[in-house]
């Protein structure tokens, strides 16, 4: 019987000892870059499309997370990965200014739309951004914000400010969620209110609904709501061990003809999504 | 509503069709739970044991504060040992940030005091004449602790258990330490809140019932082992 | 002389600054059988762990064949094997269980025979019980198994705390007679606390009784129990619910116990002469039992409800013909009568 016992104890640890080689071989590779970025170019899978096409002509593995452009900075600055992919330009631009990044490389732009119920109640339909978010302020209609400090409520804020209203924070009508932009349209079609979203977090919520949304785009257009997209390599100066020629190469790829074509012709639910607009 | 009949269906033709992304993230939830599991329970047995066995000063302040961290809220945990494994923080240079070992020091963190604690309630409730019996059968120290143990393990397994639950579906940490990074550190869990990020309720759905599949496994084998032993 | 298998020398065990065993002198010879006797809280079973090296006394050494051992000493620890009351058993089988003890000595021979042998010793056929598991056992089986798994080790002392309390006769025959073979197959010495006082007296060579931690004399004495009332010649008495009247000296506290010495008894109608200083009562015999080692018998009194008990050589008990049932007068000095 003390045989058995003995037995088994030799599985478990040979199970445990397997599991740790298989994690541990996986540890080394020569040519890994680390992006933080943002969850839209995750989520819609733009990345998924990007990535073997990099290996492919780099040599890179591209791996990645996606959090919020706020946590995504944070981790460049702190040296935990080699490269960005974000979308909020004036923070990018003043993360540049501290040193921590170099190299920021405008890549791509998609835009944010205001969506709201199909009926109107407010009438911002067609109207500018600066009119439409007047108009709601003055309507007290329900308006649902990320609230979260992502890209997507930074732009919102910015919003705010370049039509010259104070962010309306305590406004009973303005409901701040803390949550992912798919869960802030739900909550916003739930109360019959406004949101603004990025179009292709729109797509996704049209072809969960069968293509009959509860809530329909109202404003589009406006130069205001073009959304940049950069990329920025961690300032080598600042973090010893950021593999700055890799994500140089990687830059110089991303930019180029090849990606920006990828980027042109990659399609969310036959939509396409994003403008590649880099300076080459 | 549909999504979760849905998410059934698919969870099972993820297991069928030999899924490469839902077995890449199976096999990342199994590693880095038997490895959290298996630090805690190296750590917590000895320490929750000996919290239960002897009488020494202090010894119900350490209770209260282990039972108190049993209540340590996943994304604290974290955040705290981001804040150790980033490459500015005082454990930076090992490289642990956005890796398997990593996320397992957060679950560990977060399993220690459900192993101590419940190991010593086991301990503790563990009749005061099995001592006697096992001395007046001639053990020698060692053999006392060692037998002890032994008689306690259904209440440590139980421990155990409730351990291996919490670190299975934890998600904070998995996610702050380990990044969700496709390939490597993307877990069940945190496939599943990626899956609802972008709207994938089905998809959702179909990872948590094959969490569940894993969790039963666990199960019937613990079972087992407790009928046999 | 042969060395004794146990000496003990000016032991003294407190729980929490009470003292519960206080023993100036003790020696146990080796193979033979000793009976502790006492009331609950005598100290019986805290003896049996100090002499187990379950405990360490609070003072005061104990020598086992002439070694000064502590608990886990390596000397002792195969030599010496404990049933206490209420055994409990390992979270395995029986087989497992009684196969515990022999596993910790590294001693894998015959490991099944052993066993086996051990368990049909204490009539538990080792192909109906082996592989139960230990929560598929009746209170007395489950009794029995605890004892096989002490009698597997052959013993050099074997220590029973009350091992036939709380089970039905049978298995207390089967406890009995077990415990007697070991002492015969293997010359094992037995240690032995009970209620049982007619077996003990029937099997030991020597019984010690117990009271509040001390050994009190030869064991034939009888303890009184206070309250003490006072009487107006400066003497205490206790009045029985019959009316008679117990009377002792002055004791230090109205509370302490008095132990009767030298007890006389007589059979007549009439009552006997009193001598000054004697206290005579009239009580009824209500057991007879015979003290193996001396081949006296032990006599038990009731006077109304308290039990005096005297040892009579067995010619006595023919000549005066005394019987349980008879009544007699019992007559002690009470300038005799010793406190605790």
């Amino acid at each position: 019987m003390y045989r058995a016992t003995n037995r088994i104890w030799i599985i478990f640890i040979t199970v445990f000892v397997i599991f740790a080689f298989f994690s541990a071989a996986g540890a080394e590779q020569d040519k890994v870059l680390m992006m933080a970025t943002t969850t839209s170019t995750d989520n819609t899978g733009l990345l998924d499309c990007l990535a073997p096409k990099i290996k492919e002509a780099t040599g890179i593995e591209l791996r990645w997370t996606a959090t919020g452009t706020g946590k995504a900075l944070k981790l460049g600055e702190n040296c935990d990965v080699d490269i960005l992919m974000v979308h909020a330009p004036p923070a990018e631009q003043k993360f540049v200014a501290d040193g921590f990044g170099v190299d920021r490389r405008e890549i791509m732009y998609n835009d944010f739309v205001i969506i709201g119920p199909a009926t109107d109640e407010a009438g911002i339909k067609g109207t500018s951004i600066k009119d439409a978010l007047t108009i709601l302020k003055a309507k007290q209609a329900v308006f649902a914000s990320r609230g979260d400090n992502s890209g997507t409520h930074k732009k919102e804020l910015s919003l705010w400010k370049a039509a010259n209203l104070p962010v309306p924070e305590k406004e009973s009508w303005y409901v701040q969620t803390g949550q992912g932009m798919l869960a802030t349209i739900n909550i916003a079609a739930e109360r019959n209110g406004y949101t603004m979203t990025d179009r292709g977090t729109y797509i996704k919520y049209e072809d969960n609904l069968k293509g009959n949304p509860a809530l329909k785009i109202l404003v589009e257009g406006d130069a205001a709501l073009l959304n940049q997209y950069s990329v920025i390599a961690i300032n080598p100066k600042h973090c010893s061990e950021a593999k700055y020629d890799t994500a140089k190469q990687l830059i110089e790829w991303i930019t180029g003809a090849e990606a920006q074509q990828l980027i042109k012709d990659f399609t969310l639910l036959g939509k396409p999504l994003f403008i590649p607009n880099a300076k080459m | 509503m549909d999504f979760i009949f849905e998410g059934f269906l698919q969870a099972l033709n993820l297991l069928a069709s030999g899924n490469a992304e839902t077995y890449s993230a199976i096999i990342a939830t199994v590693t880095v739970s038997s490895y959290s599991i298996g630090c805690s329970l190296l750590i917590g047995i000895p320490f929750g044991f000996c919290l239960g066995y002897f009488d020494f000063n202090g010894k119900k302040s350490i209770r209260t504060v282990v039972d108190t961290l049993m209540a340590l809220p996943t994304v604290f945990i974290g955040l705290l040992v981001y804040a150790f494994l980033t490459h500015r923080g005082p454990l930076g240079n090992f490289g642990l940030l956005f890796t398997l070992p990593g996320i397992a020091i957060g679950q560990t963190i977060l399993a220690l005091p459900i192993v101590i604690g419940l190991s010593a309630t086991a301990v503790e409730s563990m009749d005061q004449k099995l001592g006697v019996t096992i001395m007046s059968l001639g053990a020698n120290r060692r053999q006392l602790f060692f037998s002890s143990l032994w008689e306690s393990r259904h209440g440590i397994l139980a421990g155990a258990i409730a351990a291996y639950g919490r670190v299975m579906t934890e998600v904070g940490i998995s996610m702050m330490v380990g990044g969700n990074i496709k390939w490597h550190t993307r877990t069940i869990t945190t496939a599943i809140a990626l899956e609802t990020n972008k709207g994938q309720f089905g998809m959702g759905v179909a990872l948590g019932l094959v969490l569940l599949a894993i969790a039963f496994c666990v199960n019937i084998s613990v079972s087992f082992l407790r009928r046999r032993y | 002389m042969v060395l004794p298998i146990y000496e003990i020398r000016s032991l003294k065990h407190s729980y929490a600054d009470q003292t519960v065993l206080a023993l100036e002198h003790l020696t146990v010879q080796p193979a033979s059988i000793v009976g502790l006797i006492g009331p609950n809280g005598s100290g019986k079973s805290t003896l049996l762990r100090l002499l187990g090296l379950i405990e360490r006394p609070t003072e005061g050494k104990i020598f086992f064949n002439g070694l000064c051992v502590e608990p886990f000493a390596y000397e002792a620890r195969f030599q010496i094997t404990l049933l206490p009351q209420e055994p409990l058993l390992m979270k395995r089988s029986v087989f497992r269980n009684v196969s515990y003890g022999l596993k910790l000595r590294g001693n894998q021979n015959n490991l099944i025979d052993r066993v086996n042998a051990a368990l049909s010793l204490v009539g538990l056929p080792s192909e109906n019980f082996a592989r139960r598991p230990w929560y598929a056992l009746s209170g007395g089986e489950a009794q029995r198994v605890a004892l096989a798994a002490r009698l597997a080790l052959r013993p050099k002392v074997l220590l029973l705390d009350e091992p036939t309390a709380g089970v039905d006769a049978a298995s207390a025959q089967l406890i009995k007679e077990a415990s007697l073979r070991a002492r015969q197959e293997s010359g094992t010495t037995l240690i032995v606390a009970s209620h049982d006082w007619e077996w003990l007296y029937e099997v030991c060579d020597e019984v010690i009784h117990l009271f509040k931690g001390r050994k009190l004399g030869t064991g034939r004495e009888t303890v009184v129990f206070g309250p003490w009332q006072p009487r107006e010649d400066g003497d205490c008495q206790k009045v029985l619910p019959d009316g008679q009247l117990i009377i002792v000296p002055k004791p230090s506290h109205p509370h302490a116990c008095a132990v009767i010495d030298r007890v006389a008894i007589a059979r007549g109608d009439k009552n006997p002469e009193v001598k000054a200083e004697q206290v005579v009562l009239s009580g009824i015999i209500s057991r007879m039992a015979l003290e193996h080692a001396s081949g006296d018998v032990v006599v038990t009194i009731l006077i109304a409800n308290v039990p005096f008990s005297v040892c009579l050589a067995r010619h006595r008990i023919s000549s005066d013909g005394f019987y349980p049932g008879c009544r007699i007068w019992l007559s002690y000095d009470r300038p005799a009568v010793k406190w605790i």
